[in-house]
């Protein structure tokens, strides 16, 4: 076989499986995922009409779960943004070799790392009202007062929740600014060191421009983890006490598959895909490298 | 830099973050643990910072075991996994590969494509995705997930591309001076080079397809195919008061994680960190 024969032969045949995986899996339910959103479907029946923009006029003026839905992801995304300087501090501490260090790394990546369900479970059971771990710790050092249902009540389940969110995922942010951290040369620091720069100086104007590419991943994972939030408040409290917890997600799983309103839920979902790449395209915007280099 | 070495206060707060995140880290995980040896009257009658009266009582541990259907929990997470890991090697390697090394007409749509699944998240189209695996009949079954990791899932390409760049296509030409095939190209020489990615690539997927509950909890509901985590949470909405035994499943499911984390641990650091400064 000529080589040019079977080049041909060798792009169709390596390319054919994943591309059409991806067309299967990824642009034909996309696809799908806007054709339903424009009908009642209810998942199930053979027939479904068309009822133009009304899923979206539903979800957008005459949900007010949804919205609360969207503000808890709002919560979770706020306090996450509000870590990221703590992060990043840690990280530049931890990038110094010193003794315990490599323990220190492995200490902090290792909420991220094991199972997300039994870590929810875990927080349950820290949480539980009666002779809780974390109760029963405020009654030893005497405050009483402070003991709540941290899971029952309306005003504080959301925050206990994004507790666990930040348990678990705060590690990973610092062991990624530590990648971008270790990327820059030494010598930068050192040059500038023989120049006179100080301490923030440095950090200015070397650490920042050199850590910007994981600042942006960091920041678009935290606008998809907090709006795709789902496992913490699915294991720990169904989005319950009513909907006080529910993140959009969940909300949209729940209208589909336990509302069987598949035309609605098809919506939120293009809301939420939409909600993620406006989010992540305004940080972007924000952090954009404008000295022109 | 240096000078910072002998900086005492530097030291101090350094140390004290130290102490402070492992207690952070490792008193809750301890509490589970503790939890798990205590029996059920103890647990309710002692402080949850106290240690267990025995760290020899296993009866918890056994009922979550047996009832939890933890061993089958297990079987089933290390065929998704160990499945979806080789898929991606295979498939993730023949794309880069393609995409790296020819020129061909459909290639920025391609590219284009994989560039989409890129920034599609995970979850959005699982509505629509959940109406497409029930109609192929893989609802209920473990290709249902395999599947959906193997097809969606596509960042490995990326780091597979960039390692690729490094590899010089001399050697793919002169082994076809030897008369190789584009496939025995790829086998002998473009696969193996690219094993050690590879294996960094496996581990970070192997905890994240070991960690998903979205996907087993809505494609796979009998009890004959849970994984770790959804037979813990069958485990749990069996028996949710009983709060030794929940103890004892959340430390039996934290074990295989913890334990992969334990030995696999340089290839997670190096996994996270090359995909963040390279990707």
């Amino acid at each position: 076989m000529s080589y040019k024969i079977q080049q041909r032969w060798v792009i169709f045949s390596f390319l054919f499986v994943p591309v059409s995986l991806l067309l299967l899996f990824l642009v034909y339910p996309t696809l799908q995922l806007f054709h339903y959103s424009f009908t009642n479907w209810d998942g199930y029946s053979s027939s479904k009409s068309y009822i133009g923009l009304d899923n979206y006029k539903q979800v957008l003026f005459e949900m007010p779960d949804a919205w609360k839905s969207i503000g808890n992801n709002g919560l979770y995304f706020v306090i996450h943004t509000l870590f990221i300087p703590l992060e990043l501090m840690v990280a530049v501490l931890l990038n110094r070799s010193i003794r315990g260090s490599s323990l220190f790394r492995f200490t902090i990546l290792m909420p991220y790392v094991v199972n997300g369900v039994a870590v929810a479970y875990m927080f349950s059971y820290i949480y539980y009202p009666i002779n809780g771990p974390l109760n029963s710790l405020l009654t030893s050092v005497g405050l009483e007062s402070w003991i709540h249902g941290w899971l029952s009540d309306l005003k504080l389940v959301n925050f206990s929740l994004v507790a666990v969110s930040l348990w678990r995922y705060c590690g990973v942010h610092v062991i990624l600014f530590l990648a971008g951290l270790q990327s820059i040369p030494q010598d930068l620091y050192e040059a500038a060191a023989i120049d006179g720069a100080g301490f923030w100086r440095k950090q200015l104007y070397i650490t920042l421009p050199g850590i910007r590419r994981v600042v942006e991943i960091i920041l678009f994972m935290n606008v998809t983890g907090a709006l795709l939030q789902f496992d913490i408040p699915f294991v720990m409290t169904g989005g319950g006490p009513g909907v006080s917890s529910s993140t959009f997600g969940l909300f949209s799983l729940f209208t589909a598959f336990k509302f069987n309103n598949f035309g609605l839920a098809s919506a939120m979902a293009v809301v939420l895909l939409c909600l993620i790449i406006v989010f992540s395209s305004i940080q972007n915007w924000i952090i954009k490298d404008r000295s022109g280099n | 830099m240096n000078g910072w070495k002998r900086n005492l206060p530097g030291k101090a707060v350094y140390y004290f973050m130290f102490v402070l995140i492992v207690v952070i880290v490792f008193v809750p995980i301890a509490l589970v643990v503790f939890g798990a040896f205590k029996t059920r009257t103890e647990l309710f009658e002692t402080a949850p910072f106290s240690l267990p009266g025995s760290f020899l009582n296993m009866s918890n541990f056994k009922l979550a075991y047996e009832q939890g259907d933890m061993l089958r929990g297990l079987w089933n997470t290390t065929v998704i996994v160990t499945l979806t890991l080789m898929g991606n090697a295979i498939l993730g390697t023949m794309t880069a590969y393609i995409l790296n090394r020819f020129q061909f007409r459909m290639k920025k749509a391609v590219y284009a494509l994989f560039l989409m699944a890129m920034i599609i998240p995970a979850y959005t189209t699982e509505i629509a995705r959940f109406q497409i695996i029930h109609s192929i009949g893989m609802y209920d079954s473990l290709s249902a997930p395999i599947s959906i990791y193997i097809g969606t899932d596509i960042m490995q390409i990326y780091i597979y591309m960039q390692f690729l760049e490094k590899i010089s296509n001399q050697l793919d030409e002169s082994a076809m001076l030897d008369g190789a095939s584009y496939g025995r190209i790829f086998r002998s020489i473009i696969f193996p080079l690219l094993l050690p990615a590879t294996a960094t690539l496996a581990i970070l997927k192997s905890v994240t397809v070991m960690n998903d509950v979205y996907v087993p909890f809505l494609y796979m509901p009998s009890n004959e195919l849970v994984t770790l985590s959804t037979a813990l949470m069958k485990f749990v909405g069996a028996r949710g008061s009983d709060l030794s035994a929940l103890c004892a499943g959340i430390v039996l499911v934290l074990i295989p994680s913890t334990a992969v984390y334990v030995v696999f641990q340089r290839y997670i650091f190096k996994g996270l960190m090359d995909g963040a400064v390279k990707g």
